[in-house]
């Protein structure tokens, strides 16, 4: 899993069909559960993230979980679909969080959430803030920087070297976060396709019950996870 | 040749008299088997308790309708028959039913008018019950049941069951012993009263005999070896309360009743139509009432022969081995057990007390339709919050979770594993019981 084999560039769109083409690969074996492979995500249409946003969030995942390295990737453990989904339901839209003001956006990051502005509207408002900053620094938007100059952008994304605005000063937490939760979340939210975190990393999935394996020691369990819709790996 | 003619036409004739006196002269009604003092006065609350015993309201009372205000729909094989309208009401219901019109309905499955019922009412069974209970039962259902006009459906069956004369004859067949209850001489009160509960107002026999060739429960009371051993309603089997295998013999008597207390105990719990029997009837017997129901199923049956030997060894089936190890090339019966059952329900089957019921040795499990099973994994199931056990505990259903081959073979591993022996299960068979649920 570690190799993705024939990837002609590890650039977004590219990447995103052949990694899922190869994780398809993967995952039949034996005793998986054969589902029908989702539409490749160059061919997604995102619930809510508009083309600039989407591409932004491919290009941004690919470098924070990157695909070359140990372990499967964002991109083909479908992140970016996670993302997207959460972002159009009611995390996106904070529906169950209080939201009424007053509002002090700059106010201490010890204080949570402070900006008057959803998660769905902090991806909206700053992406093409954190791009118009990649231009000017860097000479390009994000996504169509090269790897290496990705990474500096985020790290200064990270360190708010741009001074980005206090209603915006979560993006890049939120970014990050929703990116390890696409990772690791059940696959019926849409990312960790195949499970393929979860088997990376040996966790065994919504099974919850391991009682005759407590006075195992040191011996590996050897099944394979199971999600919550009840796919076997 | 012209006397053969004669005596034929004769017979002709007798046979249409017959046949017009079998049709039209009234049914011999069935009267009080004890005459009862003229100012016999139910107790409070004894004709509530004989409603409970009797569990009318399961049957009377539609799906978020009046109580007893009829218009359930009882599927049958000849078709389906609509609950009546048991209210005090006087056009709709049974407000103008004097006491012998009551207990001939009761009794000999007979209304006022002479139309007899379809046997969905088990005056096989209410035949047994003493006249006290019957005229608490109906001073309860005159004056504390709330009239509610309600016209119900007609029922109309097909050719020739709609022919309702007709089941004079099944009468004949079915329900022609003596009505009343005589106890056994040599047995105490406790069997004596256990066995009236059964045979009587529980009407167990309905669901847990089998039936014969003219669909009459095979077997009304315990002289009958058929009595409890098993039948099917609707598709499902309702087990076997008799033989060594069967819950009540390999129970405790303390477990029986607390099963039919509160619709769980040590080993299983009840589902499907049982589940509504504890939920409606059984939970209001006082304790000493499903006590002697208990010790009267375990007087009457098979004990198992290795009993204790079976309790004191705890043996490790060939199913938890297989299911401790947890090789990933395990069949896929194990692996949906893993993965879907065994967090609850446990490698050796034997769930937890009172809260998962046991699937190793579980009469739904191993049933000889396994429509029950499969209704169960697809659509989940519900334990009745009672008020000895409030929680409504629940199994969720895995319809979404697993196809019809996944639970067909999940299903046929239940059945073989650990001490389990029945047959396994089709696609086809899951596929059934899905499409129901669809309509």
């Amino acid at each position: 899993m570690r190799d993705l084999p024939g990837l002609p560039s590890r650039r977004g769109f590219l990447k995103a069909s052949a990694a899922t083409a190869a994780i398809a690969g993967i995952a039949s074996h034996a005793k998986a559960e054969q589902k029908p492979e989702p539409v490749a995500l160059t061919e997604y249409k995102p619930d809510c993230l508009k083309p600039s946003e989407w591409a932004f969030v491919m290009a941004a995942v690919a470098r924070l979980i990157p695909s070359d390295g140990e372990g499967p990737g964002a991109i083909e453990t479908r992140v970016p679909v996670f993302i997207d989904k959460q972002l159009a339901g009611d995390y996106g839209k904070a529906s169950d969080w209080y939201m009424v003001g007053p509002y002090q956006p700059a106010a201490s990051p010890l204080r949570g959430w402070q900006t008057p502005l959803n998660p769905l509207e902090t991806y909206q408002q700053a992406i093409p803030v954190f791009d118009e900053w990649c231009k000017q620094t860097h000479g390009k938007i994000f996504a169509e920087l090269d790897p290496a100059t990705q990474d500096k952008a985020l790290t200064s994304l990270q360190k708010d070297e741009m001074k980005i605005k206090p209603e915006l000063r979560e993006f890049f937490s939120i970014l990050l976060a929703n990116t390890k939760e696409g990772y690791f979340s059940d696959p019926m939210y849409g990312g960790n396709h195949g499970m393929a975190a979860w088997k990376y990393i040996g966790f065994p999935g919504a099974r919850g019950s391991y009682k005759e394996w407590v006075g195992k020691h040191n011996v590996k369990y050897p099944l394979g996870p199971v999600s919550i819709s009840g796919e076997r790996g | 040749m012209k006397k053969l003619i004669r005596v034929l036409g004769v017979l002709v004739v007798l046979g249409i008299v017959a046949l017009l006196a079998f049709i039209f002269v009234p049914v011999q009604r069935t009267g009080p088997v004890t005459q009862l003092a003229a100012d016999f006065k139910p107790a409070e609350g004894q004709g509530e308790y004989v409603m409970h015993a009797g569990d009318c309201m399961a049957c009377h009372t539609s799906e978020g309708g009046k109580p007893f205000a009829g218009g359930r729909a009882i599927e049958s094989p000849m078709g389906t028959i609509w609950t009546t309208n048991i209210t005090p009401d006087k056009e709709t219901g049974i407000g103008s039913w004097s006491l012998d019109d009551f207990r001939a309905a009761l009794y000999d499955g007979v209304t006022p008018n002479g139309t007899h019922l379809y046997p969905a009412m088990p005056y096989e069974n209410y035949r047994k019950m003493s006249e006290e209970d019957i005229v608490a039962l109906y001073d309860y259902f005159m004056h504390q049941v709330e009239p509610v006009s309600n016209k119900v459906e007609e029922t109309k069956l097909a050719f020739p069951f709609n022919m309702r004369f007709g089941l004079r004859a099944w009468n004949w067949l079915a329900a022609s012993y003596p009505a009343g209850f005589k106890p056994v001489q040599g047995e105490d009160e406790q069997f004596n009263r256990g066995k009236y509960l059964v045979e009587g107002a529980g009407h167990c026999a309905a669901c847990h005999s089998p039936r014969n060739l003219f669909m009459a429960q095979d077997g009304i009371d315990d002289t009958s070896n058929a009595f409890l051993t098993g039948g099917e309603i609707d598709g499902y089997t309702a087990p076997d309360l008799r033989g060594p295998e069967s819950g009540p013999q390999k129970w405790t008597t303390e477990q029986t009743a607390a099963y039919l207390a509160t619709a769980r105990n040590a080993h299983s719990s009840a589902t499907g139509e049982m589940m509504l029997v504890v939920r409606d009837s059984l939970q209001y017997m006082t304790h000493e009432d499903n006590m002697a129901i208990a010790a009267y199923l375990k007087k009457i049956g098979t004990a198992p022969a290795n009993a204790s030997a079976a309790a004191a060894k705890p043996e490790v089936t060939e199913t938890e081995k297989l299911l401790t190890d947890a090789k990933p090339d395990m069949p896929l019966g194990p692996r949906l057990y893993l993965d879907n059952c065994a967090a609850c329900h446990i490698v050796n089957g034997n769930g937890a007390g009172e809260t998962f019921p046991e699937l190793d040795g579980n009469s739904l499990v191993t049933a000889k339709s396994p429509k029950g099973l499969i209704s169960v994994i697809l659509h989940g199931a519900e334990l009745p919050s009672t008020a000895d056990r409030p929680m409504k505990l629940r199994m969720q259903g895995y319809d979404n979770r697993l196809s019809d081959e996944e639970v067909a073979t999940l299903a046929t591993f239940l059945r073989e594993g650990w001490h389990n022996k029945a047959p396994g299960v089709s696609a086809a068979e899951v596929k059934a019981v899905r499409d129901l649920a669809a309509h």
